[in-house]
């Protein structure tokens, strides 16, 4: 078994990079037949790998498989892919996902790199709860990336537009409207998904450490800001005032802000999960 | 070409200015004839020509041969442009630029046919009040077969853009769905109608069109299911549509600046997009400053059909090839054409000998055999002759040597 997850350890990141490459080359105007099928392929593939990376895992532990650092950073990568070939499919667009999956591949080399390839045991392993705590967490993570992304991406068009430059980026990114479209559903996901994850968090942490649970714990702090951030996001559609312009501005501070979150989260001492 | 004339061409297009420079020097429709009356009372011109168009102002002049007629031109349709604004071509060069533009090839968008309907516009006021004469009406004739056939037997013409296109194009960057867009047009003329067709292809939820003439703006209207307003509407309409394209045909700048109001616009859900394609400019430049407004104008959708241009030069190679025939065929008609006194002479000579012969031989009048005969002979000999003069007239300048110059000219764009 360490031998498949070795393999799969390097394989990842490198099946990261071909999904990435073939996005890009989408990016670049190469939409043959071909091409469009082989890059579907080659992302389902490689988010079945993925699954089958963390089923090997969770084999190895007994549990899920999901329990420290690098492990969720996987996740989120692999959530992030997973969302992105959903929407993707849904919206009929490959012009982000070449900067979609190349923060995907960055995220997996990460993983890849700092993890331990032999998965750490949790002792007493992980309950239903904390199974949907990380899950949920997971995936609101992986949506409001992408919500960020797609923000980013809306501010760079607008500037291409506003600065009357007509190059590749106004010949192949998605129009503003869909950017925007694109920036709100994944906050929608990711701040039904935050809901979920931080409810089921702090009730846990109420159950688990009665009379010692600390609000000011730095990611709880950050998830209730990032909560709250994404949700105005995500309702800034019927906010008055807060056009498509805004919004992207917020998605783009709160993308800045969740990929700050693992130095606040992790390494300060006043975090129940720096412990991980 | 007749020996005793010369062709003078004096223009700017948006090759040699931007939109800042050639909207002083549009000719406007309700102008044109008084421009044309103008041009005529200058010293030495005998025909004049004039097309304007949003891209170019060009003058197409007859006069005498060896009279250089480009200053006086200069100083009555340019005033105060620096020369290097404008373009001078005489005689073949002149014949070769208004042959590719009637093929489409100089405009903004290459192949986009919307130019052959201005040069039969310009050609019609130029008829109407009698500029046009025996080079300059046999040569927009011909120029307009000439574009014809190049949109009909090259690939240039297919999938043809145009302005009107490019910039629902450029909305398409913007918006997603069309359906769910409201759209103004202000003006409802022939741009404004393209336009409007352009929206209506892609889905366009609300469309309304404001024009100065609202009887006109009501016409168009009915064809197109839109609504119809005024231009005193505009402070009303403006702020409600997410698109505005200004298709404004002269006069000065019709839509106030404060129209686009900074506040209202910073709290609109998307970018209001704004593309003026009139020239003069209906909007001013520095709206563009404006929060959450995007403003394009002519110079801007030139340059966002520059990779279109690209394209489309390849198929251009079979235009050159058939504008050179073309040119090859004008020339060789107008060489005849300066055979027809001699061509008059001689038929009369031919008949005064025939009739010479049939009165020299006695009884032969009388003979209907005799006569029929002559007068076969007569006939035939007579175009043996003219078709001498004919080939001739083809050979005055080889079409190689027509392809070399049309080459120089390339070379000098």
């Amino acid at each position: 078994m360490r031998g498949a997850l070795q393999s799969l350890t390097v394989l990842l990141p490198t099946l990261y990079m071909l999904c990435a490459i073939l996005h890009g080359m989408a990016f670049g105007g190469v939409r043959a037949p071909q091409v469009s099928g082989l890059r579907r392929f080659v992302v389902r593939a490689t988010i079945a790998v993925h699954i089958a990376f963390f089923w090997l895992r969770g084999a190895a532990v007994g549990h899920f498989p999901v329990a420290d650092l690098w492990t969720t950073v996987s996740a989120v990568a692999l959530a992030t892919a997973f969302l992105y070939a959903g929407l993707a499919r849904h919206l009929k667009h490959p012009g982000t996902g070449g900067v979609v999956l190349g923060l995907v591949l960055l995220l997996q080399l990460l993983a890849s790199s700092f993890g331990t390839v032999e998965p750490v045991a949790r002792v007493g392993g992980m309950g239903a709860f904390q199974v949907l705590h990380v899950s949920t967490s997971v995936l609101a993570a992986a949506a409001v990336l992408l919500s960020g992304i797609h923000g980013a991406l809306y501010l760079v068009l607008f500037r291409e537009l506003r600065e009357r430059r007509f190059g590749a980026l106004f010949d192949h990114l998605p129009d503003l409207d869909w950017l925007a479209t694109m920036t709100r559903r994944s906050a929608l996901a990711g701040f039904v998904g935050l809901t979920i994850g931080l409810n089921v968090g702090l009730w846990m942490a109420h159950r688990e450490q009665p009379g010692q649970f600390d609000y000011r714990a730095s990611e709880v702090m950050l998830s209730l800001i990032l909560w709250i951030h994404f949700g105005v996001v995500a309702f800034s559609g019927v906010i008055r005032g807060f056009g498509a312009r805004r919004t992207s501005i917020a998605a783009t501070v709160g993308l800045i802000a969740l990929l700050l979150s693992p130095i606040l989260i992790f390494f300060p001492g006043r975090s129940f999960h720096s412990g991980i | 070409m007749d020996p005793k004339l010369t062709l003078t061409l004096v223009g700017i297009s948006h090759r040699t200015a931007p939109v800042a420079v050639r909207e002083r020097y549009v000719v406007s429709q309700a102008d044109l004839a008084s421009a044309l009356g103008s041009l005529l009372q200058i010293a030495g011109v005998s025909e004049a020509f004039v097309l304007s168009t949003c891209n170019r102002t060009e003058v197409l002049v007859v006069g005498e041969h060896g009279v250089d007629l480009a200053p006086s031109v200069r100083a009555q349709v340019f005033r105060n442009l620096a020369e290097d604004h404008t373009y001078v071509y005489h005689d073949t060069q002149a014949l070769i630029h208004v042959f590719r533009i009637a093929a489409g090839l100089d405009s903004v968008v290459v192949g986009e046919s919307e130019i052959l309907a201005q040069l039969k516009r310009g050609a019609d006021t130029a008829q109407q009040v009698q500029s046009l004469g025996a080079l300059l009406k046999p040569l927009l004739q011909h120029v307009l077969h000439a574009g014809k056939r190049v949109r009909s037997e090259t690939e240039i013409g297919q999938g043809t853009l145009s302005v009107a296109r490019v910039a629902v194009d450029i909305a398409a960057r913007v918006f997603s769905r069309f359906d769910r867009c409201r759209a103004l047009i202000v003006g409802a003329g022939e741009t404004g109608l393209l336009v409007a067709r352009h929206l209506k292809d892609r889905g366009i939820g609300t469309l309304v069109f404001a024009n100065r003439t609202l009887e006109n703006a009501q016409a168009v209207s009915t064809e197109l299911g839109a609504q119809a307003f005024a231009l005193d509407a505009l402070p009303r309409l403006i702020p409600a549509a997410d698109l505005v394209i200004a298709c404004v045909e002269g006069g000065s700048q019709p839509i106030d600046t404060g129209v686009f109001d900074t506040h209202k616009l910073s709290k609109r859900e998307r970018p209001q997009l704004v593309i003026d394609l009139s020239v003069p400019r209906a909007v001013a430049p520095d709206v563009a400053r404006r929060p959450n407004l995007l403003l394009y104008d002519l110079d801007d959708l030139a340059r966002v059909v520059q990779e279109n241009r690209r394209g489309r030069e390849g198929s251009s190679e079979g235009s050159a090839e058939i504008l050179v025939a073309e040119l090859h065929k004008f020339l060789a008609l107008r060489t005849y054409a300066s055979f027809t006194p001699a061509i008059a002479a001689m038929r009369e000579r031919f008949d005064c000998v025939r009739d010479e012969v049939l009165d020299s031989i006695a009884g032969a009048r009388s003979d209907p055999k005799d006569m029929e005969l002559a007068h076969v002979l007569a006939k035939r000999l007579l175009d043996t002759a003219l078709a001498h003069m004919k080939e001739s007239a083809r050979q005055t300048r080889s079409e190689d040597a027509l392809d070399r110059e049309y080459q120089r000219f390339l070379e000098n764009l």
